[in-house]
């Protein structure tokens, strides 16, 4: 009896917590939706009062906003591509114990991910390599993650080795077997690590607020803070027909931000939680 | 060459000649493919991540841009002692070790409690749809979630502050600009992004015990919270253990992302950290020397902590992080 009430308390608290996540994201969800009087009075709570648009068409006219989620897609496509290259065939090297100077490199990479330089001297390299203002300054500082190296490289580690062998004496080069036998047999962990470095470009912020500062190439996070810290006078704008609260506009912007990660997320969070598994078994 | 490679890596890789280079050249020829493959790792590692640490020299000079890192003019510990003596330093150093302070204390036993809960929970469904939703704001960008927070706390607009009036006729707080409570939306915000998606690692933990020990526990007349205390708890003692060193390794650097985006200049006195001010003083106010003396002072003794926390955890018989 006792077992039981705990139980549907257990539950209970449960699902005020999931509750508590997710109210947030649901009322300014509401809010880019709904009228400007009912945001003003304070009356929209999770779903959209007075139903309108007009908050998207006016980010939709205003071209800074559509340039800077081009650049995102930008940044996030071809930055996840060049990123998964270079992780995947260091992985795969650094996953063969025959390779001479395996040690030392390992030992290389485990250091940086206790020691970082600092923000400075990383300016003054991507400023001496002319890179600063370019997509370059946010692709090549995180090229690679170690932490994503290491997961892949231990899943490469516990693909069987019998396969490889038999390759081998076929005649298969390494290229060939990386190619052709260990790509293909890890797809779960490619899907895995390509979703965590695409949600990491997506949502890139720190990087390109340091190193761009020219305003047609910033992606979307860094024009959504400034809309957001923008003074409410900034964005009103009355004698406009279309009349929008700024508390809707940035609502709005809020949305366009986070939009794609929600409607991808229910069908690519198994990948996730996959990919961090992967990577705490061998630690 | 390639067959050569071949036989002899079947014949278990014997080395054909004596000589030192010969066996250089036999390496780079056999795993020639590999080394290219590590080719871009390699170039990446040395010059972003290695190269950088030598312009962690104008800690020690006077930065001047047009002279460059080397001819800049050397001045020892100036920046060092500059920064030891400067009031926003310790007031930022202040900060930064009390906020995270609070996420030691508040913010990391949250996955834990939510993993214990969430592994009472017996129907499979409701237990994912839970997790699915928890584990949500970890996805989402700091700006997004910044401006979630601040929109949801608006003292004129905000929902919170809203339901406050009305249900309780409490007066509108401006949240964000209280120093007493920015800590506090601080703290709460990082339970909010973190906590779920922490919880994976805790629950896969939990799997792994043998459930023969919960059928002796049961035996023993072991209540369910004695369960968790004597079983569970003990069994995600290792992860826990491997956490916390990681989150103590932290424990000079609060997130730039989450306080910048959280932060305005009325809370400055509270919320102004070291990544803040490194940014502020660095590329803002173009103090090169000073702020990489700054980042420089942050990163030994983060380092220094990571060691001694485990040094402290393999005193205490855990394994540590190595």
């Amino acid at each position: 009896m006792v077992t039981k009430c705990l139980r549907s308390l257990n539950g209970l608290f449960l699902i005020l917590c999931a509750a508590a996540t997710t109210f947030p994201l649901l009322n300014v969800l509401a809010t880019s939706f709904s009228g400007s009087t009912a945001i003003l009075s304070g009356e929209v709570f999770l779903w959209p009062v007075d139903w309108t648009m007009t908050a998207f068409s006016n980010l939709f006219k205003d071209g800074q906003l559509m340039n800077a989620m081009k650049n995102t897609v930008i940044i996030t496509v071809a930055g996840t591509i060049m990123q998964m290259t270079a992780t995947t065939l260091a992985a795969y090297s650094l996953s063969k114990t025959r390779l001479k100077g395996r040690r030392i490199a390992l030992l290389l990479i485990l250091f940086t991910m206790m020691f970082g330089s600092g923000l400075i001297p990383m300016f003054l390299l991507l400023k001496n390599l002319h890179i600063l203002n370019t997509f370059w300054a946010i692709w090549l500082p995180g090229l690679i993650s170690a932490y994503n190296l290491f997961v892949m490289k231990s899943s490469f580690e516990g693909l069987p080795g019998e396969l490889e062998e038999s390759a081998t004496i076929d005649g298969a080069s390494d290229l060939t077997i990386f190619t052709r036998i260990v790509i293909p047999l890890s797809k779960p962990v490619l899907a895995a690590i390509s979703l965590f470095y695409a949600v990491g470009l997506w949502n890139v912020y720190a990087p390109a607020l340091y190193f761009i500062t020219d305003s047609s190439k910033m992606p979307l996070t860094v024009k959504l803070y400034q809309m957001i810290q923008l003074p409410d006078s900034n964005l009103l704008d009355s004698s406009d027909l279309s009349f929008v609260p700024p508390e809707g506009m940035k609502a709005a912007a809020i949305i366009i931000t986070v939009l794609p990660i929600l409607c991808l997320y229910p069908f690519l969070q198994k990948y996730f939680v996959k990919g961090v598994l992967l990577g705490s078994i061998k630690g | 060459m390639e067959d050569l490679a071949v036989v002899e890596t079947v014949a278990g890789g014997r080395v054909p000649s004596s000589k030192k280079r010969n066996r250089l050249l036999y390496y780079l020829g056999r795993d020639r493919y590999l080394y290219l493959f590590l080719l871009p790792a390699l170039v990446f590692y040395l010059v972003f991540k290695y190269s950088p640490l030598y312009g962690e020299l104008i800690a020690f000079k006077d930065f001047q841009i047009m002279k460059g890192i080397w001819n800049s003019p050397w001045v020892g510990l100036k920046h060092f002692n500059d920064l030891l003596s400067s009031q926003d330093f310790w007031q930022v150093f202040r900060n930064t070790m009390l906020l995270n302070v609070y996420k030691l204390v508040f913010v990391f036993p949250a996955p834990i409690i939510l993993a214990l809960m969430l592994n009472e929970v017996r129907f499979n469904g409701f237990k994912r749809l839970i997790q699915n939703l928890l584990y949500l704001p970890h996805f989402i960008s700091w700006v997004v979630l910044g401006g979630v927070i601040v929109a949801v706390l608006s003292p004129s607009t905000g929902i919170i502050n809203t339901l406050l009036e009305k249900g309780f006729g409490i007066e509108p707080v401006y949240f964000m600009a209280h120093s007493g409570w920015w800590p506090v939306v601080f703290t709460f915000s990082s339970i909010w992004q973190s906590a779920g998606w922490g919880t994976i690692l805790y629950l896969a933990a939990m799997a792994t015990i043998d459930p023969q020990l919960y059928e002796a526990a049961k035996i023993d007349g072991a209540s369910k919270l004695r369960q968790i205390w004597h079983v569970t708890l003990p069994g995600i003692r290792p992860t826990i253990a491997i956490l916390l060193i990681l989150q103590m390794g932290q424990i000079t650097d609060v997130g730039f992302e989450q306080v910048y985006n959280l932060q305005n200049e009325a809370v400055f006195g509270v919320s102004d950290v070291i990544s803040t001010y490194v940014y502020r003083m660095g590329l803002q106010a173009a103090q090169y020397s000073y702020s990489t003396a700054v980042g420089l002072f942050q990163g030994v003794i983060a380092l220094i902590l990571m060691f001694a926390v485990n040094k402290i955890t393999k005193a205490m018989g855990e394994n540590g992080l190595w």
